[in-house]
Protein backbone atom coordinates (compact mmCIF):
# COMPACT_ATOMS: atom_id res chain seq x y z
CA UNK A 1 0.00 0.00 0.00
CA UNK A 2 1.62 3.09 -0.93
CA UNK A 3 2.68 5.77 2.01
CA UNK A 4 0.09 8.77 2.62
CA UNK A 5 0.04 11.23 5.59
CA UNK A 6 -2.79 10.37 7.59
CA UNK A 7 -3.96 13.52 7.95
CA UNK A 8 -3.09 16.96 6.72
CA UNK A 9 -3.55 20.62 7.52
CA UNK A 10 -4.34 21.58 3.89
CA UNK A 11 -5.34 19.49 0.95
CA UNK A 12 -3.17 20.29 -1.51
CA UNK A 13 0.25 22.32 -1.86
CA UNK A 14 2.42 24.71 -3.59
CA UNK A 15 4.72 23.61 -5.71
CA UNK A 16 8.08 24.61 -4.98
CA UNK A 17 10.22 23.05 -7.12
CA UNK A 18 12.63 24.92 -8.07
CA UNK A 19 14.05 26.67 -4.62
CA UNK A 20 14.48 22.85 -3.80
CA UNK A 21 16.27 21.62 -6.24
CA UNK A 22 19.67 23.32 -6.17
CA UNK A 23 19.96 22.84 -2.22
CA UNK A 24 21.85 19.93 -0.68
CA UNK A 25 20.40 17.92 2.11
CA UNK A 26 21.84 18.59 5.24
CA UNK A 27 19.22 16.24 7.31
CA UNK A 28 19.12 12.63 6.66
CA UNK A 29 21.84 12.43 4.71
CA UNK A 30 23.86 9.21 6.80
CA UNK A 31 23.22 6.09 8.03
CA UNK A 32 21.17 6.45 11.32
CA UNK A 33 19.49 3.04 11.52
CA UNK A 34 20.76 0.17 9.66
CA UNK A 35 23.90 -0.21 8.66
CA UNK A 36 24.26 0.49 4.92
CA UNK A 37 22.45 2.53 3.34
CA UNK A 38 20.84 3.77 -0.41
CA UNK A 39 21.66 7.64 -0.88
CA UNK A 40 20.52 10.13 -3.66
CA UNK A 41 22.92 11.96 -5.31
CA UNK A 42 20.19 13.70 -7.14
CA UNK A 43 17.10 15.87 -6.33
CA UNK A 44 13.62 14.87 -7.23
CA UNK A 45 10.06 14.23 -6.15
CA UNK A 46 9.69 10.32 -5.24
CA UNK A 47 6.67 8.87 -5.26
CA UNK A 48 4.74 6.99 -3.23
CA UNK A 49 4.59 3.76 -5.77
CA UNK A 50 8.13 4.56 -6.77
CA UNK A 51 8.87 4.28 -3.16
CA UNK A 52 6.63 1.38 -2.49
CA UNK A 53 8.33 -0.52 -5.66
CA UNK A 54 11.52 -0.39 -4.42
CA UNK A 55 10.20 -2.09 -0.40
CA UNK A 56 8.71 -4.76 -2.61
CA UNK A 57 11.88 -5.44 -4.47
CA UNK A 58 13.64 -5.18 -1.51
CA UNK A 59 11.55 -7.69 0.13
CA UNK A 60 11.01 -10.47 -2.87
CA UNK A 61 15.44 -10.08 -2.32
CA UNK A 62 15.58 -10.26 1.13
CA UNK A 63 12.98 -13.43 1.75
CA UNK A 64 12.67 -12.44 5.21
CA UNK A 65 15.77 -11.98 6.28
CA UNK A 66 17.21 -8.23 7.51
CA UNK A 67 15.55 -5.24 8.26
CA UNK A 68 14.41 -2.71 5.82
CA UNK A 69 14.04 1.12 6.66
CA UNK A 70 12.05 3.59 4.74
CA UNK A 71 13.79 7.57 5.76
CA UNK A 72 11.89 9.74 3.46
CA UNK A 73 7.97 10.16 3.74
CA UNK A 74 5.95 10.79 0.74
CA UNK A 75 3.94 14.22 2.40
CA UNK A 76 3.81 16.23 -0.55
CA UNK A 77 0.55 16.14 -2.37
CA UNK A 78 1.11 16.65 -6.45
CA UNK A 79 -2.36 17.71 -8.13
CA UNK A 80 -2.54 17.00 -11.70
CA UNK A 81 -5.34 18.44 -13.80
CA UNK A 82 -7.39 15.38 -16.74
CA UNK A 83 -6.38 14.97 -19.70
CA UNK A 84 -8.39 17.37 -22.46
CA UNK A 85 -9.14 19.66 -19.50
CA UNK A 86 -9.57 23.39 -20.22
CA UNK A 87 -6.74 25.75 -18.28
CA UNK A 88 -8.43 27.50 -15.18
CA UNK A 89 -11.43 26.38 -12.92
CA UNK A 90 -9.01 26.26 -9.76
CA UNK A 91 -6.38 23.79 -9.03
CA UNK A 92 -6.82 20.12 -9.06
CA UNK A 93 -7.08 16.84 -7.13
CA UNK A 94 -3.84 15.37 -5.42
CA UNK A 95 -2.72 12.94 -7.96
CA UNK A 96 -0.10 11.02 -5.76
CA UNK A 97 2.29 11.69 -2.97
CA UNK A 98 5.59 12.35 -3.09
CA UNK A 99 8.46 12.97 -0.85
CA UNK A 100 11.02 15.97 -1.78
CA UNK A 101 14.70 14.49 -2.12
CA UNK A 102 17.84 16.82 -1.96
CA UNK A 103 21.09 15.12 -3.28
CA UNK A 104 22.40 13.51 -0.20
CA UNK A 105 19.21 12.10 0.92
CA UNK A 106 19.37 8.58 2.51
CA UNK A 107 15.97 6.50 0.78
CA UNK A 108 16.64 3.28 2.35
CA UNK A 109 18.50 1.21 5.48
CA UNK A 110 19.32 -2.02 5.86
CA UNK A 111 20.16 -4.14 9.25
CA UNK A 112 20.58 -7.47 9.90
CA UNK A 113 22.30 -8.80 6.78
CA UNK A 114 26.25 -9.05 5.47
CA UNK A 115 27.28 -6.26 2.83
CA UNK A 116 27.12 -8.55 0.14
CA UNK A 117 23.16 -9.19 0.92
CA UNK A 118 22.76 -5.70 1.61
CA UNK A 119 24.41 -4.63 -1.65
CA UNK A 120 22.12 -6.97 -3.66
CA UNK A 121 18.99 -5.19 -2.30
CA UNK A 122 20.04 -1.66 -2.34
CA UNK A 123 21.33 -2.66 -6.21
CA UNK A 124 17.84 -3.90 -6.78
CA UNK A 125 15.86 -0.68 -5.34
CA UNK A 126 18.16 1.43 -6.97
CA UNK A 127 16.68 0.38 -10.00
CA UNK A 128 13.06 1.51 -8.98
CA UNK A 129 14.33 4.94 -7.95
CA UNK A 130 13.89 7.68 -10.04
CA UNK A 131 17.55 9.30 -9.35
CA UNK A 132 20.82 7.91 -8.97
CA UNK A 133 21.81 6.42 -6.29
CA UNK A 134 24.80 5.35 -4.60
CA UNK A 135 25.31 2.23 -1.84
CA UNK A 136 26.87 4.22 1.63
CA UNK A 137 27.88 2.14 5.24
CA UNK A 138 27.92 3.70 8.25
CA UNK A 139 29.94 7.15 8.53
CA UNK A 140 32.90 7.57 10.92
CA UNK A 141 31.58 8.75 14.53
CA UNK A 142 33.34 10.49 17.28
CA UNK B 1 44.07 5.67 25.56
CA UNK B 2 47.39 7.19 25.37
CA UNK B 3 48.10 10.25 22.95
CA UNK B 4 50.42 7.67 20.81
CA UNK B 5 50.30 9.97 17.75
CA UNK B 6 51.64 13.35 16.53
CA UNK B 7 49.51 15.80 13.96
CA UNK B 8 51.70 18.08 12.36
CA UNK B 9 49.48 21.21 12.66
CA UNK B 10 49.78 24.57 10.63
CA UNK B 11 48.20 28.08 11.89
CA UNK B 12 45.84 29.09 9.68
CA UNK B 13 46.34 32.80 8.91
CA UNK B 14 43.06 33.39 7.08
CA UNK B 15 39.79 31.63 8.46
CA UNK B 16 36.26 31.84 6.78
CA UNK B 17 34.47 29.36 3.68
CA UNK B 18 36.40 30.34 1.28
CA UNK B 19 40.26 29.86 2.94
CA UNK B 20 38.69 27.01 4.34
CA UNK B 21 37.94 25.35 0.63
CA UNK B 22 41.39 26.39 -0.77
CA UNK B 23 43.05 24.28 2.72
CA UNK B 24 41.03 21.17 1.72
CA UNK B 25 41.80 21.57 -1.96
CA UNK B 26 45.37 21.80 -1.11
CA UNK B 27 45.56 18.32 0.86
CA UNK B 28 44.96 19.77 4.19
CA UNK B 29 41.92 19.47 7.22
CA UNK B 30 40.91 22.55 8.71
CA UNK B 31 40.47 22.42 12.17
CA UNK B 32 39.79 24.33 15.62
CA UNK B 33 41.54 23.50 18.62
CA UNK B 34 40.22 24.99 21.87
CA UNK B 35 39.87 24.62 25.60
CA UNK B 36 41.65 25.32 28.71
CA UNK B 37 40.45 28.80 29.13
CA UNK B 38 43.05 29.69 26.55
CA UNK B 39 42.47 31.28 22.95
CA UNK B 40 40.84 29.29 20.42
CA UNK B 41 43.28 28.50 17.31
CA UNK B 42 42.75 27.73 14.15
CA UNK B 43 45.01 24.75 12.68
CA UNK B 44 45.67 22.81 9.13
CA UNK B 45 46.48 18.99 9.56
CA UNK B 46 47.23 16.69 6.47
CA UNK B 47 44.26 15.42 5.72
CA UNK B 48 45.25 11.59 4.86
CA UNK B 49 47.07 11.43 7.70
CA UNK B 50 44.48 12.91 9.96
CA UNK B 51 41.77 10.58 8.68
CA UNK B 52 44.04 7.23 8.50
CA UNK B 53 44.13 8.02 12.40
CA UNK B 54 40.47 9.08 12.86
CA UNK B 55 39.59 5.87 11.02
CA UNK B 56 41.87 3.55 13.33
CA UNK B 57 39.78 4.53 16.42
CA UNK B 58 42.06 7.24 18.03
CA UNK B 59 40.82 9.89 19.68
CA UNK B 60 44.16 11.43 21.76
CA UNK B 61 46.56 13.13 20.04
CA UNK B 62 49.65 14.97 20.09
CA UNK B 63 49.38 17.88 18.33
CA UNK B 64 52.63 19.93 17.29
CA UNK B 65 53.01 23.55 15.33
CA UNK B 66 55.32 24.21 12.87
CA UNK B 67 56.12 27.36 14.23
CA UNK B 68 56.10 25.93 18.48
CA UNK B 69 58.33 23.45 19.07
CA UNK B 70 55.98 22.42 22.41
CA UNK B 71 53.24 19.37 21.31
CA UNK B 72 50.03 19.47 23.36
CA UNK B 73 47.58 16.53 24.33
CA UNK B 74 44.25 17.23 22.70
CA UNK B 75 40.93 15.21 22.51
CA UNK B 76 39.07 14.75 18.85
CA UNK B 77 35.63 16.61 19.80
CA UNK B 78 33.67 16.49 16.35
CA UNK B 79 33.93 16.08 12.97
CA UNK B 80 31.93 17.91 10.06
CA UNK B 81 31.15 16.13 6.94
CA UNK B 82 29.92 17.20 3.46
CA UNK B 83 26.27 17.32 2.64
CA UNK B 84 27.18 13.39 0.91
CA UNK B 85 28.33 12.79 4.46
CA UNK B 86 31.93 11.06 3.34
CA UNK B 87 34.36 13.55 3.56
CA UNK B 88 35.52 14.57 6.71
CA UNK B 89 35.68 18.66 5.75
CA UNK B 90 36.33 20.13 9.45
CA UNK B 91 36.99 18.67 12.66
CA UNK B 92 37.14 20.20 16.75
CA UNK B 93 40.06 19.08 18.79
CA UNK B 94 40.13 19.86 22.52
CA UNK B 95 43.02 20.67 24.73
CA UNK B 96 43.56 18.10 27.30
CA UNK B 97 45.67 16.38 30.21
CA UNK B 98 45.19 12.89 30.38
CA UNK B 99 44.08 13.01 33.63
CA UNK B 100 40.87 15.13 32.56
CA UNK B 101 37.61 13.77 33.19
CA UNK B 102 35.91 13.99 29.96
CA UNK B 103 32.46 12.46 27.86
CA UNK B 104 33.57 10.60 25.31
CA UNK B 105 31.32 8.18 22.86
CA UNK B 106 33.31 5.11 22.55
CA UNK B 107 32.27 2.30 19.87
CA UNK B 108 30.57 -0.65 20.45
CA UNK B 109 31.55 -3.97 18.54
CA UNK B 110 29.30 -7.27 18.91
CA UNK B 111 31.12 -10.25 19.69
CA UNK B 112 29.43 -13.78 18.88
CA UNK B 113 26.74 -15.44 17.56
CA UNK B 114 23.25 -14.89 18.84
CA UNK B 115 21.35 -17.91 19.84
CA UNK B 116 18.22 -16.22 19.16
CA UNK B 117 19.22 -15.70 15.21
CA UNK B 118 18.85 -19.28 14.98
CA UNK B 119 15.39 -18.80 15.10
CA UNK B 120 13.27 -18.10 11.63
CA UNK B 121 12.52 -14.16 10.70
CA UNK B 122 15.06 -12.98 13.51
CA UNK B 123 16.82 -9.85 12.99
CA UNK B 124 19.82 -8.42 15.52
CA UNK B 125 19.34 -4.71 15.50
CA UNK B 126 21.68 -3.05 16.79
CA UNK B 127 20.37 0.62 18.27
CA UNK B 128 23.22 2.15 19.58
CA UNK B 129 26.60 1.92 17.75
CA UNK B 130 28.32 4.16 20.20
CA UNK B 131 28.23 4.14 23.66
CA UNK B 132 28.39 7.34 25.86
CA UNK B 133 30.88 7.42 28.55
CA UNK B 134 32.73 9.29 31.60
CA UNK B 135 36.49 8.67 32.14
CA UNK B 136 40.09 10.07 32.07
CA UNK B 137 41.23 10.88 28.82
CA UNK B 138 43.97 8.46 29.64
CA UNK B 139 41.38 5.62 30.29
CA UNK B 140 38.88 5.97 26.88
CA UNK B 141 39.37 2.59 24.68
CA UNK B 142 39.59 2.42 21.14
CA UNK B 143 36.06 0.45 21.56
CA UNK B 144 33.78 -1.92 23.73
CA UNK B 145 33.38 -5.70 23.04
CA UNK B 146 29.66 -6.42 23.56
CA UNK B 147 29.22 -10.05 24.23
CA UNK B 148 25.60 -11.55 22.53
CA UNK B 149 26.01 -15.12 22.39
CA UNK B 150 23.68 -15.89 24.92
CA UNK B 151 21.23 -13.29 23.27
CA UNK B 152 17.60 -15.03 22.42
CA UNK B 153 14.99 -14.70 20.11
CA UNK B 154 12.63 -11.38 21.18
CA UNK B 155 15.65 -10.67 24.12
CA UNK B 156 17.66 -7.34 24.45
CA UNK B 157 20.54 -6.11 26.20
CA UNK B 158 20.30 -2.51 27.99
CA UNK B 159 23.40 0.03 28.51
CA UNK B 160 23.37 -1.00 32.05
CA UNK B 161 24.00 -4.66 31.31
CA UNK B 162 27.26 -3.69 29.61
CA UNK B 163 30.14 -4.92 31.11
CA UNK B 164 32.52 -1.06 31.33
CA UNK B 165 36.29 -1.48 31.44
CA UNK B 166 37.49 -0.08 34.99
CA UNK B 167 37.74 3.77 35.43
CA UNK B 168 34.74 4.02 32.83
CA UNK B 169 31.03 5.52 34.27
CA UNK B 170 27.97 5.17 32.00
CA UNK B 171 26.86 8.64 30.62
CA UNK B 172 23.09 7.40 29.66
CA UNK B 173 19.86 5.50 31.20
CA UNK B 174 20.62 1.97 31.87
CA UNK B 175 17.28 1.21 30.26
CA UNK B 176 18.15 2.02 27.08
CA UNK B 177 18.39 -0.82 25.01
CA UNK B 178 21.56 -1.30 22.60
CA UNK B 179 21.07 -4.73 20.71
CA UNK B 180 17.71 -6.24 20.51
CA UNK B 181 16.74 -9.47 18.20
CA UNK B 182 13.69 -8.59 16.20
CA UNK B 183 11.50 -11.49 15.35
CA UNK B 184 9.46 -10.82 12.35
CA UNK B 185 5.57 -11.89 12.32
CA UNK B 186 4.47 -14.05 9.29
CA UNK B 187 2.24 -11.94 8.19
CA UNK B 188 4.48 -8.14 8.61
CA UNK B 189 5.49 -6.33 5.76
CA UNK B 190 4.11 -8.87 3.17
CA UNK B 191 2.55 -6.76 0.45
CA UNK B 192 2.40 -7.11 -3.28
CA UNK B 193 2.14 -4.67 -6.39
CA UNK B 194 -1.77 -5.37 -6.63
CA UNK B 195 -2.21 -4.05 -3.31
CA UNK B 196 -0.97 -0.89 -3.70
CA UNK B 197 -3.17 -0.43 -6.88
CA UNK B 198 -6.42 -0.82 -5.11
CA UNK B 199 -4.99 1.37 -2.13
CA UNK B 200 -5.25 4.67 -4.33
CA UNK B 201 -7.94 7.23 -4.47
CA UNK B 202 -7.88 7.45 -0.64
CA UNK B 203 -7.29 9.98 1.00
CA UNK B 204 -6.34 11.71 3.83
CA UNK B 205 -8.04 13.64 6.60
CA UNK B 206 -8.25 17.51 6.91
CA UNK B 207 -7.67 18.77 9.90
CA UNK B 208 -10.11 21.31 10.90
CA UNK B 209 -9.00 24.72 12.36
CA UNK B 210 -10.16 24.56 15.72
CA UNK B 211 -9.68 29.08 16.16
CA UNK B 212 -11.79 29.73 13.88
CA UNK B 213 -14.98 27.42 16.72
CA UNK B 214 -13.26 28.85 19.81
CA UNK B 215 -13.51 32.76 18.14
CA UNK B 216 -17.23 32.09 17.36
CA UNK B 217 -18.33 30.67 20.57
CA UNK B 218 -17.55 33.76 22.67
CA UNK B 219 -19.29 36.42 20.29
CA UNK B 220 -22.60 34.10 20.67
CA UNK B 221 -22.57 34.24 24.25
CA UNK B 222 -21.89 38.21 23.97
CA UNK B 223 -25.40 38.13 22.08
Amino acid sequence: MPRMPKRVKFRKEFRRASRVSDRKATKGNYVAYGEFGLQALEPCWLTARQLEAGRIAAQHFLKRQGKVYIRVFPDKPVSKKPLEQRMGKGKADTDYWAARVKPGTMLFEIAGVPEEVARGTLVRIARKMPVRCRFVGRRLAV
Amino acid sequence: MQATHTLQAERREKKGSRYAKRERSAGKLPCVLYGQGKDPAHLSLDHKEAIRFFESGERVFNIELSEESKTQTVLLKDLQFDYLGTNVVHCDLIRVNLDDVVEANVHLHLVGDAKGLKTAGAVLVQKMNEIPVTCRVSDIPDEIRLDISGLGADEHMTAGEITLPEGLKLDCDPETVVVIIDVKAESEDEGTEGEAITAEGSEPEVIKAKKDDDDDEPKKKEK
